[in-house]
């Protein structure tokens, strides 16, 4: 190496360390104040770590526009006094690395009180143990698996899929389906969990044959070999476990291979994603934990105030999970009178007790784990209705 | 200044995991062999040490020694069956091989977690980022005993020019081996460090996106020292939070700057800044001769003074012998 | 059984559209273009935008796609391909590089369409070709996997005749053989490569349309799983042999469609990892490739 090389080997290094303690210097918060007990500060400081960016946007965006709505009402009913909630909006662009440093910068920041979790289960396993360890009321949305609810401090706002799926099995049986054959996404935990488990576990229950049950990955775009094969054995009924574009591709296959009965899918159905199949997507339903249709009062309130904050638009699923998520965090302040973390915590031990009536509709805990009646819906080729036949909630 | 410490600590500790992840890649490229192995360690090594921490019950360090010693065997072994290959067809073979790993760790049922991974690797004793950084300097250590020396030069020969260096007595293909084995163990110390520190990983963590992230770090960082891959890593575990600020564009920003370092500069930051000295001192050097080559000319041109005044005088005096000492 | 075949047959010739772009960039030019997902993706995503306020038919929407396609990897090509060649110390480095700025290029119209789609699918729902499905003694075969078959046979036959019979071809397989000699010869290296990346992209933009009307719909992330696919494919026919592609493509498909039918799913991304471990293996140059010289 030649005494060019070494000398800006040396300069490089000494201008790298420079830069660092010149933008470590720069980025050092200020000494910020933590919450005492029992105290309501004129702000509280609330952080959501969320995918605005990647392939989950659609996910993240729909749920801040909830947490946003229920910050507004918090905020102009004066629910809480003259304390107001301030939101800290992060984006983890879908990346599990992103999520947990976000996550860390909020729990290290003492002047956070509460923590809006992500909605993908690969960041809400990493982070849980954190903010359980830093005592950080953390309330995940979706993030389906296990790991995820482990103690006192973490909550999830979306009911595990397999409670409500059954809804859907329930309408099989009472439709007097007798045979059934199953495509369903393995990749995805809650799909592959209702694919390997639910499903071959209700076969005595509700009184139908498993035929056949193929597994995808994440990445499989073709169902055509699988629509065949389905095709070819007449089943009474096909549940169809995709995410995204599969569900009106396998529809759309599905369809060309002869098969016109039932399609039982899931709420990734949803949000559009059978509109490209055209007139072959219709007749597919699906159980989900809330629908803008459900008839519910306090859901129906929900649907007018994000009607009139968005535009018209109709609110997904994660927009009233992400609303109801908000509305626990308030709750939990007015219990305790407080809004230090352990005021939260203990504030919302009170209310997952007591459960309480939001945008999901009645809504309650299992520990701290949200359930939900759930909803079914069906697309009828242009929109989404609800199915009919169904008893209404009260 | 312990605040921004505490608040960034994923982020220090990705920078010193990713820079072993880079570095395990690298020592191949400079030994010549084309090879993406090092991704495809350190994705064994974060889900190694998880097994054997969550279904074996090791604790870190045991973890992290089995999994190295593994890999390193496995290093090895794949520089056997992959003696042939070189160039393009090399690298899409390790190329396979990530791809390949990737795939038993979606599919391995209990044992991988499946398409969720691992999670809740906690063990003693705790690793933090003291333990990260005394490792990382060991490292550094041994990449810049090889930089430099005989040892560099051996290296250097092997990559440029291996029927010179097999000429001169250099054992090549057991260079290659030791590249594939060296890689093994850095890319699963990475590996190992890494899953200690997150708790979690998932197949999405590891495979193609580790490739790629490795290669824009040697690419932009400058591929012939360990202090580009450094600078590499820094800026690209720190870059994505600074263009959070950008919003909604931050990743096609991110593809932008990629793109233009790859274009414009191909020796990386390190290769532009030697660059701009080297200019620096030929110009520095070029003035000293034209200052030096002046200096002679002015010496000529007064020798040339004192030698017709010397003529001069004794022309006058009528003396017959010439100043200059030449005689016809 | 039968009916497996042909389902095979459809998704070979989508893998093979995808491919045949890359194997010509790749097999005369050297260019091993990481982009070519992203322009595969983007070119139908433009056509897609279009299509939703004017109902246009499949020739259209087809057409539409080409000529974005063919622009954009154009583009690519002169401002940045070509200055990394120009810059590149030696023929290592330059592949390297341009590997990285095809990795960092395709990356700009995934996040473009991310950001447009909020990453949900987008299709041709405007479009006015509808698919009708045939039967013929209980086999079935949709208008669209004929359209896919028949494109991907045709355009196989006409790029191998282009490479082996005309003076274009020829000069393109000069310069894969030895570029400075061909520049020599009088090769024109410059206008050939702007040419051939055009053809391949408008190959990528082609490829997308009839994929998106295949499936129905794809999203942002649709060309990058066919990236590693379209590299086994390669591999395992030969760089620069476009009848190797088109084999490649087939073994490839059938081997998926088989494994998928009587093992799990999950298992299906192996085949073609394990494809290229095998053929690197056993043999390098893949089952038509030429031997190459200077491989290193």
């Amino acid at each position: 190496m030649s005494r060019v090389d070494r000398k800006v080997r040396r300069r490089l290094l000494g201008a790298a360390s420079a830069f660092g303690v010149l933008f470590a210097a720069a980025c050092s918060s200020g000494g910020n104040s933590t919450v005492a007990d029992g105290d309501l500060p004129a702000e509280i400081k609330v952080v959501s770590v969320t995918d605005q960016t990647g392939t989950t946007a659609y996910v993240g965006n729909s749920q801040l526009r909830g947490i946003e709505l229920a910050i507004q009402e918090i905020n102009d009913q004066e629910y809480l006094g003259d304390s107001k909630i301030v939101l800290q909006k992060r984006d983890s662009a879908s990346d599990t690395q992103t999520a947990v440093s976000q996550a860390t910068e909020a729990l290290t920041d003492k002047s956070v009180s509460a923590l809006l979790g992500p909605v993908l289960s690969a960041h809400a396993v990493a982070i849980a143990p954190l903010v359980e360890r830093a005592g950080l009321p953390t309330i995940f949305t979706q993030s389906g698996s296990e790991g995820v609810v482990i103690g006192d401090y973490t909550y999830r706002a979306t009911a595990p899929m397999e409670t409500y799926f059954v809804k859907a099995l329930e309408r099989l049986q009472q439709q007097g389906v007798e045979t059934v054959s199953v495509l369903y996404n393995a990749g995805n935990v809650t799909l592959a969990g209702l694919g390997e488990k639910t499903i071959p576990e209700g076969q005595d229950k509700y009184g139908y044959r498993i035929l056949s049950s193929t597994s995808v990955q994440a990445t499989t775009q073709d169902f055509g070999t699988t629509a065949t094969k389905i095709a070819g054995e007449n089943p009474d009924a096909v549940i169809v476990l995709l995410v995204g574009a599969g569900n009106s591709t396998a529809m759309s296959q599905l369809r060309q291979a002869g098969y016109t009965g039932p399609v039982v899918g899931n709420p990734a159905a949803g949000a559009g994603n059978l509109a490209p199949a055209g007139a072959a997507g219709a007749g597919m339903y699906w159980a989900t934990d809330f629908s803008f249709h459900q008839k519910d009062e306090t859901s129906q309130q929900f649907v007018e105030a994000y009607r009139a904050k968005y535009n018209g638009e109709n609110p997904l699923n994660y927009a009233a999970e992400g609303y109801d998520a908000t509305w626990m965090l308030a709750h939990a302040a007015k219990n305790s009178g407080g809004a230090s973390r352990d005021d939260l915590q203990r504030g919302l031990e009170q209310v997952v007790a007591e459960g309480f009536d939001g945008a999901l509709g009645p809504v309650r805990f299992e520990g701290n784990d949200m359930r939900v009646d759930g909803v079914l819906v069906e697309w009828n080729g242009t929109e989404e209705v609800l199915l009919d036949g169904q008893e209404s909630t009260e | 200044m312990s605040d921004f410490y505490f608040s960034n600590i994923v982020l220090i500790q990705s920078t010193f995991t990713v820079l072993l992840l880079a570095l395990s890649i690298q020592i191949q490229f400079r030994m010549g062999v084309f090879s993406f192995a090092g991704a495809a360690f350190y994705g064994m090594g974060s889900y190694g040490t998880a097994i054997f921490v969550l279904h074996y019950g090791f604790d870190a360090i045991s973890a992290t020694a089995a999994i190295v010693a593994i890999c390193a065997v496995t290093g090895y072994l794949l520089s056997l069956i992959l003696q042939r290959l070189t160039g393009l067809y090399l690298a899409m073979a390790t190329v396979a091989f990530v791809m390949i790993v990737t795939v038993v760790a979606h599919n391995g049922g209990e044992l991988t977690g499946g398409s969720v991974g691992l999670f809740g690797v906690l063990t003693t004793p705790e690793i933090s980022v003291p333990h990260l950084a005394v490792v990382c300097a060991v490292v550094v250590a041994a990449m810049i005993f090889s930089e430099r020396g005989s040892m560099g030069r051996r290296i250097e020969a092997v990559r440029e020019d291996p029927e010179l260096a097999s000429a001169m007595g250099i054992n090549v293909a057991r260079y290659r081996r030791m590249s594939f084995v060296i890689s093994g163990v850095l890319g699963a110390l990475g590996g190992a460090l890494n899953i200690l520190m997150m708790t979690a990983i998932a197949p999405e963590n590891i495979g193609f996106p580790l490739i790629v992230l490795a290669l824009t770090i040697i690419i932009v960082g400058g591929s012939r020292s360990w202090l580009g891959v450094l600078i590499g890593a820094l800026i690209f575990t720190w870059l994505p939070v600074m263009l959070e600020q950008v919003g909604t564009y931050q990743s096609i920003v991110y593809g932008i700057i990629v793109a233009i370092a790859a274009i414009f500069m191909p020796g990386g930051i390190t290769g532009v800044v030697t660059d701009l000295y080297r200019r620096r001192a030929a110009r520095r050097d070029s003035a000293a001769l034209e200052d030096e080559a002046e200096a002679e000319r002015r010496a000529d041109a007064a020798d040339d003074e004192a030698a017709a005044e010397l003529g001069a005088e004794l022309a006058g005096t009528g003396a017959h012998s010439a100043p200059t000492g030449e005689s016809r | 059984m039968s009916q497996l075949v042909i389902d095979a047959l459809v998704l070979g010739s989508i893998y093979l559209l995808f491919c045949l772009g890359m194997s010509i960039s790749w097999g005369t030019i050297d260019i091993l273009n990481f982009a070519h997902g992203g322009i595969f993706m983007f070119s139908a995503f433009v056509a897609s935008q279009i299509v939703s306020n004017v109902g246009l038919g499949l020739v259209t929407v087809c057409l539409i796609s080409v000529v974005v396609g063919a622009a954009l990897s154009a583009a690519i090509d002169v401002f940045a391909f070509q200055p990394i060649l120009r810059r590149a110390k030696n023929q290592r480095t330059a592949e390297l590089q341009i590997l990285i700025g095809g990795i960092g290029i395709g990356t700009i119209p995934v996040a473009i369409v991310q950001f447009r789609t909020l990453s949900e699918p987008f299709g041709f729902l405007g479009s006015s070709y509808e698919t009708s499905v045939y039967t013929l003694g209980g086999l079935r075969l949709t208008s669209t996997g004929l359209i896919v078959l028949g494109c991907a046979l045709i355009l196989t036959l006409a790029i191998s005749f282009w490479l082996k019979n005309t003076s274009h071809g020829l000069a393109l397989r000069a310069i894969g053989v030895d570029s400075e000699t061909a520049e020599l010869m009088g090769v024109k290296r410059r206008q050939l490569s702007l040419l051939t990346m055009a053809v391949s992209g408008g190959l990528a933009g082609l490829a997308g349309a009839l994929l998106t009307y295949n499936l129905g719909a794809i999203t942002a992330e649709s060309g990058e799983t066919l990236l590693i696919k379209a590299f086994a494919i390669i591999i395992l026919g030969g760089v620069g042999s476009t009848g190797g592609a088109a084999l490649g493509a087939m073994v490839l498909a059938f081997s998926e469609v088989l494994v998928l039918r009587y093992t799990g799913g999950g298992w299906v991304d192996a085949v073609g990892f394990g494809l290229i471990l095998v053929v690197l293996l056993l043999r390098p140059q893949g089952i038509f490739g030429r031997k190459e010289v200077r491989r290193v």
